[in-house]
């Protein structure tokens, strides 16, 4: 019996010294871009620390928002190296998981998961950011609710229609705090309006939609 | 024989400790509740009842699409919610769909139109754009 268990333990140190292995730095990185960039960037570092060549068999993201790069196809032993992963940000918000999957051909690790989290500032909710009449409603007013987002700082807040059939009215209620009332002229026929959001000594804007559908409504 | 139970005991302790670990991470289980949850075939039974929302890219929807979706994805957001919520109405189910089941688009669209918009009725297609071409 103990020589089983001695060949046993043998075989296993046998087999870690001779294998190839990817060293990972970090495989889970956090980014916190700034309001307004297009994209976040997460650089995985690697080095290749066994004595045999590791080779890269593929590289997968699991969304099509991010794109992930490796520098090289072969990775010699003591080699240093990185995968590239770019999360485009688009009008995402909130924080953001996304994962790339390394597939190589060392037998021990083969697979690794690396983890890219953005967390997206919010410089505005909406909320609800629709609002809607079914034909024949009472045209009374509708409230969206709107807050600035932690760490952003709304003093005024300017809001424009797309359309003359929706009339808005902007209230502050308290710090940040802001509610505006749409009220359609009419509900007697199909119509919609953009309501165009901009705070105060912001670049960015943002929306609401206000619509009378041709069907009963129950909000 | 008593060697070879040891040894298969010791195979399964990495997958018991990696099941622990991972209790939370398990791939089938869906951050969705089934009730949000629709299969092709009950999404196809909803007839006109159903817009169906394509959360790919813009260059995958260009490629193809179940045919009448409307395309609203995260990349677009802003830009593209005015012309689906043109094509909502109360009475009508939205079923969003993305790539297939590892992605999450799908149910980001879902939620936010949910959770932003306010909208009832928002469902999730099981198995995305592939189980949908499967059953084409």
């Amino acid at each position: 019996m103990r020589t089983h268990i001695f060949a046993f333990i043998l075989s296993i140190v046998i087999c870690a010294t001779a294998r190839a292995e990817l060293k990972w730095e970090q495989t889970a990185i956090e980014l916190h871009p700034a309001a307004g960039d297009k994209e976040a960037v997460g650089h995985f570092k690697y080095q290749n620390t066994g004595n045999q060549p590791v080779r890269f068999k593929s590289v997968h993201t699991s969304c099509g928002c991010t794109a992930a790069q490796s520098q090289k196809e072969e990775v010699p032993p003591g080699e240093k190296g990185e995968i590239t992963a770019t999360f485009k940000i688009g009008d995402r918000t909130g924080t953001q998981v996304k994962t790339v999957t390394v597939d190589t051909d060392d037998p021990v690790n083969a697979t690794t998961v690396l983890t890219l989290k953005a967390v997206i500032p919010q410089e505005l909710e909406i909320n609800p950011s629709f609002v809607f009449w079914g034909q024949g409603e009472a045209p009374k007013s509708k409230t969206i609710v709107v807050r600035a987002g932690k760490d952003f700082s709304v003093k005024e807040l300017k809001v424009t229609s797309s359309s003359p059939d929706f009339e808005t009215k902007v209230a502050q209620t308290g710090k940040g705090q802001f509610k505006i009332d749409v009220q359609p002229r009419d509900t007697s026929r199909n119509m919609a309006a953009t309501l165009t959001i901009q705070p105060e000594g912001s670049s960015k804007t943002f929306y609401a939609m206000a619509r009378v559908t041709n069907a009963p409504a129950i909000q | 024989m008593r060697q070879a139970l040891i040894l298969v005991a010791l195979a399964f302790l990495p997958g018991i400790g990696q099941a622990i670990y991972f209790r939370d991470k398990v791939s089938w289980q869906s951050p969705v509740p089934a009730s949000e949850m629709v299969t092709v075939a009950q999404a196809r039974a909803w007839g006109r009842n159903a817009i169906w929302v394509d959360a790919r890219p813009d260059v995958e929807f260009e490629r193809e699409h179940v045919t009448g979706a409307v395309l609203l994805n995260e990349d677009r957001w802003n830009e593209l919610l005015p012309q689906f919520l043109a094509a909502w109405s109360p009475e009508k189910r939205v079923v969003v769909y993305c790539s297939s089941q590892s992605c999450n688009a799908s149910r980001e669209v879902a939620r936010r139109l949910r959770d932003e918009a306010q909208l009832k009725n928002v469902f999730v297609l099981k198995g995305g754009w592939e189980e949908w071409l499967k059953k084409k």
